[in-house]
Parts: structure tokens; C-alpha cells; sequence
């Protein structure tokens, strides 16, 4: 399954890392986010201590007073529900509004996907999506698949018009197997 | 009035003409479209998916009071407001008002043709409010001062070097003509606006009534900022979005995207149900729910299909006419097959009146359409009612009224015209002027004479040799088979009577109405179904075989419908229309695949020609090639083999003959290119199109019917 959600999201222009660690992951991230990241509440990334790790990585990380400083941050960091491997889709249930603002304000999007949650297709998906509203009053379901892109000059495929420019997808086997936190 | 209408409307066709940039933009667009429409579906079963829409959406229409009011409370209990506006100006009031009661001066907005439909960003600068549009296409639109010329991508019909040009207006410096760049410029341009909005302004592709959330179904990201950063967000939802369930919104996104872009998903789905948290506090969420002309076109026997419509843009792309014109011309706010009948409803009849006439009626986007709406025979009823409010025109009403419907009339005056035109003929079968009610326009096309003895004359003469026929055949020959064409009927004698079928020629057999039926005559029509009903089951026939494809369409579908309230027909239009079978399919279904046909190895490289209403009317395209290979023809294919050759009646002779004279130079060249010498085809119209096209511009390739090449190979070999 986690091959082919990778083929899926590597064929819409996302990149899926495998992390075999949290110290890994750590490395990946302080390697790749050029500046500010945004770590909302997510639950996996708490039970990793992933802001702690990330700054005593050197990198500066955001995670209060999350409307003032997402639209400078280079990157959000957040967890994943769950990911739909037929299309390279990743589900982020983001009603909390950090986690929005960190997943379409800055150029960089790392989502923290545990493997085992990948599902094969949206027929599968769907029985997920109805316990998901069932547990909210309010939602903001998100289905992300790949970076933001348009076609809307002259139909030729741009990447990164008003959301993320880059997706990257670690998976992290062990970090959650709960489907309805991310 | 409608007269400067029409001219303001012909002046908009000119200017598109002679603008090839744009035909050739559309053509390249509808080229990788069918090739990654095709990839996106592949392994999927479209006629499920298509069927699965269909009963889903008519559910819906059929007790939308239920569904509008289990949304309504859903939405609400989330925290949503929801208020119906019957019309646009009602919803246009609504919005204003809450932007003036909150003080908001400026307006985010993401895709939304339903905002489009109802002008909203007029209203809202009525009132001093800023609208400001962040899809990328609708922003270079909007700073254009145009409307959208396609429902996905606004914006198709512009080239880069102009975009740069009114970029560079925005920012005051000289914005390349690079389109990465021109990208970056709209992100870091729009991206204040979000911050800054008071208020932002989405659409939505579905409301799920069982939860009271809408789906946004998206690619830029533009529209999860519009409905995250501003303090308020306002839904403006078409009353056609509702869905039941999850599931169902489900069965939307499994399609549209696929049939819209060629996309298996849109980089994003974003499921927005209530006030979810924003800031401090929490959103204000307004859904405006609009009718505007929807619970009409529901109540509309005739039209009500329309409504399934899940706005993905594909009967454009796929739309001969469309490719010429653009969504400018072919369109009014709703652009394309689907955009005249929502026009009718939404913008009123006299908005969509010369839209109506310029479908030609091929039928291509009823084939891709993925919630089964026969658009085209919507198309025809509109255009039906056109006529009856707006008549069809003297010249042509006196025709059909008073001549077409006179059998012996109409043929006495087709037999003096065939003498008449004498002088004009060139050569001996091709004349510059047609006669009668075609117009004199040939100056793109050599027109076929009118015969000197029409095939129903010479029928008396023709022997026929067959000792005990398997079947009893009517031949329905339909006027440019009669009386242009009399030499396919002898084709057809002889390669039936090969086959051991006898043929016969019922002589009170008369137009098939279609001219008139697709004029907005539906009298007329009406009168011509029922002497031709009349006429082909006299002899009591095993079956009635046709050569023309529009003539099968009438025989088998309109026939049907005209004379469904007509007690003394109903049955008999039913029978006429089982009995009644294309002459390809006849021979493969009926004859043993003609393999008595089976002639030696021709040097002759053939490729087939697809008729608009053999493939997409009768579902034949497979026979007639079984047929040309199992007569020893090499077959090739041309590029678009189905796509329309450009005649489609009156629709190239008076209607829009520009227009039709481009989509014929289309198929010329593909005809070329494929390198056959033989170009063979199904129908007597495109027949008299695409010979007249290959002779005026000298092409050595020859267009043949089917029927011609079989009797070719027999005592052959
Ligand atoms: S009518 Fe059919 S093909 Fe056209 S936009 Fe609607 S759903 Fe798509």
C-alpha cells in the first residue's frame, strides 16, 4: 500500500520521505526548512516532543500566536489522518485553524504520515469521512493531494500558485494509528 | 431588437474567426484533453460512474424541498447561516447588506461561476465594496474587464504575452511573458488580499444534505485561504449541488475531476461544514442557497435533465463549434452546450436565442457528458420554443409549412429546380448555387447538382435480381439520397440484392422533417412523421434501411416523440422505428457481416469518417469498418475520425456557415494527413460537405459513401 501512495504522490509532483526515526526526521526537517516552521497541535507531532527536537535542532519553530506569524513562516509541519493510496492523497481533518494556516500559508508543507494509515482507495475512505463528522459539530476536511498548481495560463501546469509549493510526506511508521487524529 | 441582436452576434462570430490564435489554442487544448481524459479514466467504468450521477442527481431534483430543508437544518445546527434567494438580485441584496452591515471593504473571492451568473462583483462595487478574485483565471479576467470564456479555465482564451501585459499594469514594472514567473507575480500579488479581507466570497461544487457542509473541489489552494483567513465566509451554492450523502458528494469528486482536467483529484477537497474556529472566536459563515431560474428548468419536462450538470466544463472542450469560436461567442455567462440551456433558464430565452442555433447538433458532447444529459435534444426543444415565440423565419416557415408538407408539391418543385439550375451547373454534377431554400453559399464548397431524375423516378427501372430474398426491405432514401444522390440507391440495390435482399422503394415517402424539427418547425415535422410512417409500413417490410444517419435518427427517435400524443400513430411510430436499421449495420447484423462481399486484395487505401449521428445517434462505428476491411480496402484512421465534418443541414448552408466552413477545413486536413485516397463515410451530407471541401481545394482524395465501395467490389475479383 505505502508503495503505491508513494507512486501516486510522486506522479502529482509531492515527495514521500521515509523516516525511520524521529532523530531522522528531525535531521530531514532542520535540513529542509530554510527558515520559520509552524508546528500546530497536531497529537503525533506532540507525542514525538517534535518542537522541542526541532529547536534544539536549530530550527525556529511557531507554535503560538499562530495568525500573526504563519503568512512569514517557509514551512508547516503537521501530522496526517489518514492517506488514500489510490490518488496520493493525504486526509487532514484541520477544523483547528492552525492547522489550516499551516498547511496553505507557507511555500513548504511537511505532513507526518504514519504508514499503516494508508487506505487503498475513496470507497475505503468513506466510512472514515462519516466518522469524522460524526465526532465534530463543525469541520474543515481537508483532502491534500500534491503541491497547489494551475494550469490557467495557456493550460501549461505551474506548481505553487497560492498554496504550497512543495508537499513532502514522511512517513514514520509508529507515530499514530489513529485515523481520526492527525 | 432581434435583428440588431443578431448582428452584434455575427459580428462577434467575425472577430473570432479571424482571430486563428484562438482556434488554435482550443484545438491543442481539446487534443491533450481527450488523450489525458482518457488516461484519468482508464481502469474506471465511465458508464457507471455516468449512470451513478445521473439517478443520483434526479433523486435529488425530484425532492429537492426535502433535501434543501434536511441542508438547511444540518448547515444551521452547525452554526451556518442559510438563506434561498429565489433570483440573483436577491442573493446579490443579500450579500451587499451583510458587507455594508459589517463594514467590510474589500472582498476575497475564489471561483465562482454561480457569482458570475448573478454579476455579484458589480453589486458588491455598487456598494463601494472591493471584489477582488484570486483564482488565477478569474483575476486576469477581472483585470481584463472580460467574463470567462470556459467554466474550469476562465482564461483560455488568453496568451501569456497578454497576461504579462495586464501584470505588469498591476505592479508598475515590465513583467516577462514567463509563465512560472507571471504565477509568482499573481501568489505574492493576491497574497495581502487574503490577509486584509473582511470577508470571503466561495462557491461551492456540493452540499451534502445529510451533514449541512459544502466541498470545495480546487487546484490553486486560493480557495482554503478565502474560506480560512477572513472573518466572514459567504457560500454562494447553486440549489443543483445537493447531494444526499457523503457518499454521493463522493461519486461527484470520483468524476469531475477526471472529466473536467484529466485529473484522477484536484490538489485539493476542502469539506467545510458550520462555523469553524477562525481567530479568537469563530467564523461567520453564510450560506446564500440560489434558485435563480433552477426550480424552473426542474419543473421543465422537456429540460429538467440539465440539472444534473456538475459544471466540469468537458461539453466545451469537446464542442467542434466551441474549438472555433471560443466561449465569447459560444456562450453567454454559461458557456458551451450546457451554457445555452442554463442561459434560457438562468439569463431568460432571448439571451440564449442565437446560441441556440449554433449547436450544430454532432452530438459530441452528449458522448462525454458524465451526467447523462442529452444535451443536444434539449438544445433542439429550445430551440422549438425559440420558434414558436420568435418564428422561424418567413422565408423558411413558408417552405415547410406549405411546401415540404405538400409531398407532391415539394417534389415537383425539387424536379423544376433540378432543370432550373442548368445553367449554373459546372461541369456535370457540381454547381456553384443550390436552388430552392439553400442558400447560394459555395464559394468554400462545390454543391452536387440536383439530379435530372431522382432516384424515386428511376426506381421503376432498376432490376432487381434476387431469386428468394432472406428479406423484404423498405429503403428509406431521405431528399440528398432522392434527389441528389440517386446513384447510392442503385449501390444499394445492387449490393443488397448480392446479399439476397429485395428492396423496395415506397413512393409516398417524403422529407424526414429533420430541417424543419431542427429549424423549431415542430408542426411541420410532426405532418412529415406521419406520412412517412404511413408510407414505410404499407408494404409491411422485414426491416427499413436508411443511408443517412440523420434520417435514422428521425425514423428511430423523433418519430417517436412527435407522435407519442397522437393516438393513431403512437404504435405505428414504435414499430417503424424497431424495424428501422442503418444499412451497415444491417448487412453486418443481418447478412452474415457481408462476408458474401469479400472481394480481392484492393491497392485502395481507405479511412472512415465517423457521422455525428451514426456514431453518437445509432452507436455504429465498428460496422462500417468491418465492412471497407472485409471488402479488401486497407484501412487507416484520421485524426478525429469523429469529429463533425461541419454540414449539419441549414447549420452550413444559412444558419452559421463560417462557422461550419472552418470545422470542414478541420477535417480536410486530417483527411490529408492520414494519406488514404479514399475517404469513405456513412452519410449523404457529409458526404456533399467534405467532396465539396476536397474539390475546392483540389484534393486528389476521393469521398465515397460505404454503400458506393461495397457495390464497387461486387463481380469484382
Ligand atoms: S453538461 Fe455535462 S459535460 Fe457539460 S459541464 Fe455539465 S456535466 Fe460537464
Amino acid at each position: 500500500m505505502t508503495g503505491a501512495f508513494v507512486a501516486a504522490l510522486e506522479k502529482v509532483g509531492g515527495v514521500a520521505v521515509n523516516c525511520d526515526t524521529p532523530k531522522h526526521l528531525v535531521g530531514y526537517l532542520a535540513e529542509n526548512a530554510p527558515g520559520a516552521v509552524v508546528l500546530p497541535p497536531c497529537p503525533s507531532l506532540q507525542r514525538l516532543d517534535l518542537a522541542r527536537h526541532l529547536r534544539a535542532a536549530g530550527v525556529d519553530v511557531i507554535d503560538d500566536d499562530f495568525r500573526r506569524h504563519a503568512p512569514m513562516a517557509t514551512a508547516g509541519l503537521t501530522g496526517v489522518n489518514f492517506a488514500i493510496a489510490a490518488t496520493g492523497t493525504i486526509v487532514l481533518e484541520s477544523t483547528a485553524e492552525p492547522i489550516r494556516l499551516a498547511s496553505t500559508l507557507p511555500p513548504i508543507h511537511f505532513a507526518l504520515l504514519d504508514p499503516r494509515k494508508i487506505v487503498a482507495d475513496s470507497a475505503v475512505a468513506g466510512p472514515l469521512l462519516r466518522r469524522m463528522h460524526a465526532r465534530l459539530a463543525q469541520t474543515f476536511l481537508a483532502y491534500i493531494t500534491g503541491p497547489s498548481r494551475t494550469a490557467d495560463i495557456e493550460r501549461v501546469l505551474t506548481i505553487g500558485v497560492h498554496g504550497p509549493k512543495e508537499l513532502h510526506v514522511l512517513l514514520c511508521e509508529g507515530v499514530s494509528d489513529d485515523f481520526m487524529e492527525s | 431588437m432581434s435583428k440588431q441582436r443578431t448582428r452584434a452576434y455575427k459580428a462577434r462570430i467575425d472577430k473570432a474567426l479571424a482571430t486563428p490564435r484562438l482556434q488554435d489554442t482550443l484545438h491543442r487544448f481539446a487534443d491533450a484533453y481527450l488523450i489525458s481524459r482518457e488516461n484519468a479514466f482508464a481502469g474506471h467504468d465511465f458508464a457507471a460512474l455516468r449512470a451513478g450521477i445521473a439517478a443520483m442527481k434526479d433523486e435529488v431534483r425530484d425532492n429537492r424541498e426535502e433535501y434543501l430543508a434536511q441542508f438547511t437544518r444540518n448547515a444551521e445546527a452547525a452554526g451556518a447561516k442559510v438563506y434561498l434567494a429565489r433570483t440573483a438580485a436577491e442573493a446579490n441584496a443579500y450579500i451587499v447588506s451583510l458587507a455594508r452591515q459589517r463594514g467590510v471593504k474589500l472582498v476575497v473571492k475564489s471561483k465562482s461561476m454561480a457569482s458570475e451568473e448573478i454579476h455579484l462583483n458589480h453589486a458588491l462595487e455598487e456598494a463601494g465594496v472591493k471584489a477582488l478574485e484570486t483564482d488565477l483565471g478569474e483575476w486576469i479576467i477581472q483585470l481584463a474587464g472580460q467574463r470567462p470564456s470556459h467554466m474550469v479555465m476562465p482564461a483560455i482564451h488568453m496568451v501569456k504575452e497578454e497576461v504579462a501585459e495586464l501584470f505588469s499594469k498591476v505592479t508598475g514594472q515590465v513583467e516577462p511573458a514567463e509563465i512560472p514567473h507571471l504565477v509568482q507575480v499573481a501568489r505574492e500579488q493576491l497574497r495581502q488580499g487574503y490577509l486584509d479581507a473582511g470577508m470571503g466570497i466561495s462557491g461551492a461544487n456540493i452540499a451534502v444534505a445529510e451533514t449541512g457542509g459544502i466541498a470545495l473541489i480546487t487546484n490553486e489552494g486560493n480557495a482554503r485561504l478565502v474560506t480560512t483567513l477572513p472573518k466572514i465566509h459567504v457560500a454562494l451554492v447553486g440549489i443543483e449541488k445537493l447531494v444526499p450523502t457523503l457518499e454521493d458528494a463522493q461519486k461527484v469528486i470520483d468524476v469531475l475531476p477526471k472529466n473536467a482536467t484529466g485529473q484522477l483529484i484536484t490538489s485539493y477537497v476542502s469539506w467545510i461544514r458550520g462555523a469553524v474556529p477562525c481567530g479568537d472566536g469563530s467564523k461567520e459563515l453564510h450560506i446564500v442557497l440560489l434558485d435563480n431560474g433552477r426550480s424552473a428548468l426542474a419543473e421543465s419536462p422537456h429540460c429538467k435533465d440539465a440539472l444534473r450538470c456538475i459544471k466540469c466544463g468537458a461539453c466545451a472542450n469537446v464542442c467542434p463549434v466551441y474549438q472555433t469560436v471560443g466561449g465569447h461567442v459560444f456562450g453567454h455567462i454559461y458557456i458551451s452546450a450546457i451554457g445555452i440551456i442554463l442561459t434560457a433558464f438562468f439569463h431568460g430565452l432571448e439571451n440564449a436565442a442565437e446560441l441556440v442555433r449554433a449547436c450544430i447538433g454532432c452530438r459530441a458532447c452528449v458522448a462525454v457528458c458524465p451526467s447523462g444529459i442529452d444535451l443536444e435534444s434539449i438544445i433542439l426543444h429550445l430551440r422549438e420554443v425559440l420558434g414558436e415565440e420568435e418564428g422561424v423565419g418567413a422565408g423558411k416557415a413558408l417552405v415547410f409549412k406549405h411546401i415540404m408538407r405538400n409531398r407532391a408539391l415539394f417534389h415537383t418543385m425539387i424536379r423544376t429546380a433540378s432543370l432550373l439550375q442548368k445553367p449554373v451547373t459546372r461541369g456535370e454534377r457540381t454547381i456553384r448555387h443550390l436552388p430552392l431554400f439553400f442558400a447560394g453559399l459555395t464559394e468554400w464548397r462545390s454543391l452536387p447538382a440536383i439530379a435530372d431524375k431522382p432516384l424515386r423516378d428511376q426506381w421503376a427501372g432498376i432490376v432487381q435480381k434476387v431469386e428468394k430474398p432472406r428479406y423484404q426491405v423498405a429503403f428509406f432514401a431521405g431528399c440528398l439520397n432522392d434527389f441528389v444522390y440517386p446513384e447510392l440507391g442503385h449501390d444499394l440495390v445492387k449490393v443488397l440484392n448480392h446479399l439476397g435482399v429485395a428492396v423496395s422503394f415506397p413512393q409516398e415517402q417524403n422529407c424526414c422533417g429533420v430541417p424543419a424539427l431542427y429549424s423549431g418547425d415542430r408542426e411541420t415535422a410532426t405532418v412529415l412523421a406521419e406520412q412517412n410512417v404511413a408510407a414505410l409500413l404499407a408494404g409491411n417490410p422485414d426491416f427499413v434501411v436508411t443511408t443517412c444517419p440523420t434520417c435514422t435518427m428521425a425514423l428511430q427517435r423523433d418519430f417517436v416523440d412527435l407522435l407519442r400524443d397522437h393516438p393513431r400513430w403512437a404504435a405505428q411510430a414504435e414499430r417503424l422505428s424497431a424495424i428501422t436499421i442503418d444499412i451497415s449495420r444491417f448487412i453486418v447484423e443481418k447478412c452474415a457481416g457481408g462476408q458474401a462481399l469479400a472481394g480481392r486484395a484492393a491497392t485502395e487505401k481507405v479511412t472512415y469518417h465517423d457521422s455525428c449521428h451514426l456514431k453518437r445517434g445509432a452507436g455504429v462505428w465498428r460496422e462500417p469498418r468491418q465492412l471497407l476491411a472485409a471488402s479488401g480496402r486497407e484501412l487507416v484512421e484520421m485524426a478525429h475520425a469523429d469529429r463533425c465534418c461541419g454540414f449539419g443541414g441549414s447549420y452550413s448552408f444559412t444558419s452559421h456557415p463560417d462557422i461550419a466552413r472552418h470545422i470542414l477545413g478541420d477535417k480536410v486536413a486530417d483527411i490529408e494527413k492520414s494519406g488514404a485516397s479514399c475517404v469513405a463515410m456513412d452519410c449523404p451530407g457529409c458526404l456533399m460537405q467534405i467532396r465539396g471541401g476536397l474539390d475546392k481545394q483540389g484534393k486528389s482524395v476521393r469521398a465515397a459513401h460505404t454503400i458506393q465501395l461495397l457495390a464497387e467490389m461486387i463481380g469484382k475479383g
